[in-house]
């Protein structure tokens, strides 16, 4: 039981952390169900129909969500601000319903013979994209993304290719929970449309947001937190929503910039100036 | 067939456009997001089934209405009141969200997830009138009588009185309007008040149509509203009503032709594909979409 319940955990980690490298860039998605489950069903159809091993067929639907990703955000990118919400949350609901029409995947009833993906899996895919966060969060790029999430006006007006940087953060996004998806899908052994939901969504946002979106380990500890603490206390189960939405609500009370403002060191020097 | 189905069309499309309506105010009005307003449209059918428990049929109305408009004026105090600057718009819909969250989860808890009946009382609204060659539920009449009488009192608030023209001068900025000596935080609540009170009726409505009271359709229904509005032009009235016509008409020609299976996506392809050409929406006359574009 305990490594079913480390293992959702692990999965959930997986989507915050796709939140956060949207949220990186300054956009907000609500497709990352959707991507979760092109990857599920996109990893499911080449290791069931065509037999491939797990790990490529895993990487092969991360790298197409990726690309649909880039091709379906394009239009919105360019816009700011809640448009690409609005198209995220779109997103979500066009996939479900395109799995649902096709034959091929099982449509309604579902899609099913996946296996091979244990706890180890989604350890190690952990260990992977932790590595790439932390690696990013040295790099040069990581100052570009601040640039461009903090104002994009200033970062386009130096010369950073404000769309391509936004493009790129919504693309690996979606790699990341196609990845969780194909994780998912393959211990799960079992899949239908109606897991992907737009509540699977909102509630990945809502992970991050309760768990602070400052730094990579935020994201970990709201999900971490929010898979596992249902498991163990009945109450929290029963009455999750409740419980989950009042705690966001409190912690943004209390918190009246929001724990989505990123508190950079440019943020953090000018409020010093204004004090002194 | 083909008549009847318009006039459903049409039916659906003028509850869409109530929705819609609210969510294009609060836009327009604070440039904000309210993601608590889906559920608030459907909690208002669950205020009719209990008011016309305990109550005569018409009061259903008044009491969605009112207790819509409370839990607006709730939702700003709770969700809103703290992120009033620019920087936190993404902050107050996320709160707005977990609210709703919240809202849905407690009518599951108390009225559990399965749709509860509703049944309009025996009368002129069961019966039946024949229009264009169609037999029209009497019920549909008078779902179309109110959203008229609605969007009409709406128009002439905002047109033809003091408060109206308060609310027009907080859209255009809120830094004047209150250097104007407008109390802005009532124009928002008063903002607030009547975009739920108008989601609660369109929910009392759709409960009463489809013989039910249901409580997932805030994040369905309610949301396809929010498309609606986006494809209409953000806070853009006109865009939201014409927007909602188009797509409850387009949707049930959808059924007509054969494509039921897909109407769950029309009004979000709609969206994008119009987001995509006109990202100012179909009508772009919003101020804050002009903004946006610049």
């Amino acid at each position: 039981m305990i490594s079913d319940h480390l293992f959702f955990a692990g999965i959930n980690v997986l989507l915050a952390w796709s939140v956060y490298t949207v949220l990186l860039t300054g956009s907000l998605s609500f497709a990352q169900g959707a991507f979760m489950a092109i990857g599920c069903y996109g990893a499911g159809v080449l290791t069931v129909k065509f037999g491939w091993p797990l790990l490529p067929a895993t990487l092969v639907a991360a790298a197409g969500a990726a690309v649909m990703a880039a091709i379906l955000g394009y239009p919105a990118l360019r816009q700011r601000g809640i448009y690409l919400i609005l198209v995220t949350l779109g997103m979500t609901f066009c996939v479900r319903v395109v799995i649902e029409n096709v034959k091929y995947v099982g449509a309604v009833s579902g899609f099913g013979g996946m296996v091979g993906a244990d706890l180890n899996s989604v350890l190690i895919a952990l260990a992977f994209v932790a590595a790439f966060l932390i690696a990013l969060s040295y790099s040069p790029l990581q100052r570009i993304c601040d640039a461009v999430r903090e104002d994009d006006r200033v970062a386009a007006s130096l010369g950073i290719n404000v769309t391509a940087v936004r493009l790129i953060g919504f693309s690996a996004g979606a790699a990341i929970a196609a990845v969780a998806g194909a994780l998912y899908g393959h211990y799960m052994n079992f899949v239908r449309p109606e897991s992907f939901d737009v509540l699977l969504s909102v509630y990945v946002v809502l992970y991050v947001v309760l768990g602070g979106a400052n730094n990579l380990w935020g994201p970990l500890l709201g999900a971490a937190v929010m898979t596992l603490l249902p498991e163990y206390f009945r109450v929290l189960a029963d009455w999750r929503p409740t419980v989950f939405g009042l705690a966001i609500l409190i912690m943004l009370l209390f918190r009246p910039q929001g724990l989505l403002a990123f508190r950079t060191l440019t943020t953090r020097l000018k409020k010093q100036g204004l004090e002194s | 067939m083909l008549e009847g189905q318009i006039i459903n069309g049409i039916v659906s499309g003028a509850m869409y456009a109530l929705v819609a309506i609210g969510f294009s105010l609060v836009i327009g009005v604070l440039d904000k997001l309210n993601f608590a307003h889906p559920e608030v449209f459907m909690f208002g059918g669950f205020v009719g089934l209990l008011s016309m428990s305990h109550l005569p049929m018409p009061w259903a109305f008044a009491m969605a209405f009112l207790v819509g408009g409370l839990i607006g004026v709730l939702t700003e105090f709770l969700a809103f009141r703290r992120f009033q600057t620019a920087d936190a718009k993404i902050t107050a819909a996320l709160a707005s969200m977990a609210l709703g969250l919240v809202m849905a989860d407690l009518v599951h808890k108390w009225w559990g997830t399965e749709p509860v009946p509703i049944t309009p009382p025996e009368g002129w609204l069961t019966g039946r009138t024949s229009l264009l060659g169609v037999q029209v539920l009497n019920l549909q009449f008078l779902i179309l009588g109110i959203t008229i009488v609605l969007m009409i009192g709406l128009q002439l608030l905002l047109q033809r009185t003091g408060m109206g023209r308060q609310i027009r001068a907080l859209a255009e900025s809120s830094v004047s309007a209150s250097l104007l000596g407008i109390h802005v935080r009532r124009v928002t609540q008063t903002v607030f008040f009547i975009s739920s009170a108008l989601a609660a009726e369109a929910g009392l409505l759709l409960a009463l149509r489809g013989g039910a009271a249901s409580s997932d359709i805030g994040l369905t229904f309610g949301l396809k509203a929010l498309a609606i509005m986006a494809i209409g032009g953000l806070g853009d009235l006109r865009g939201a009503v014409i927007g909602g016509l188009l797509i409850g008409v387009l949707e049930s020609l959808m059924y007509v032709f054969g494509f039921g299976r897909l109407v769950e996506i029309t009004v979000w392809v709609a969206m994008i594909v119009v987001l995509t050409f006109r990202p100012g929406g179909l009508f772009g006359g919003g101020v804050h979409s002009q903004e946006q574009r610049a």
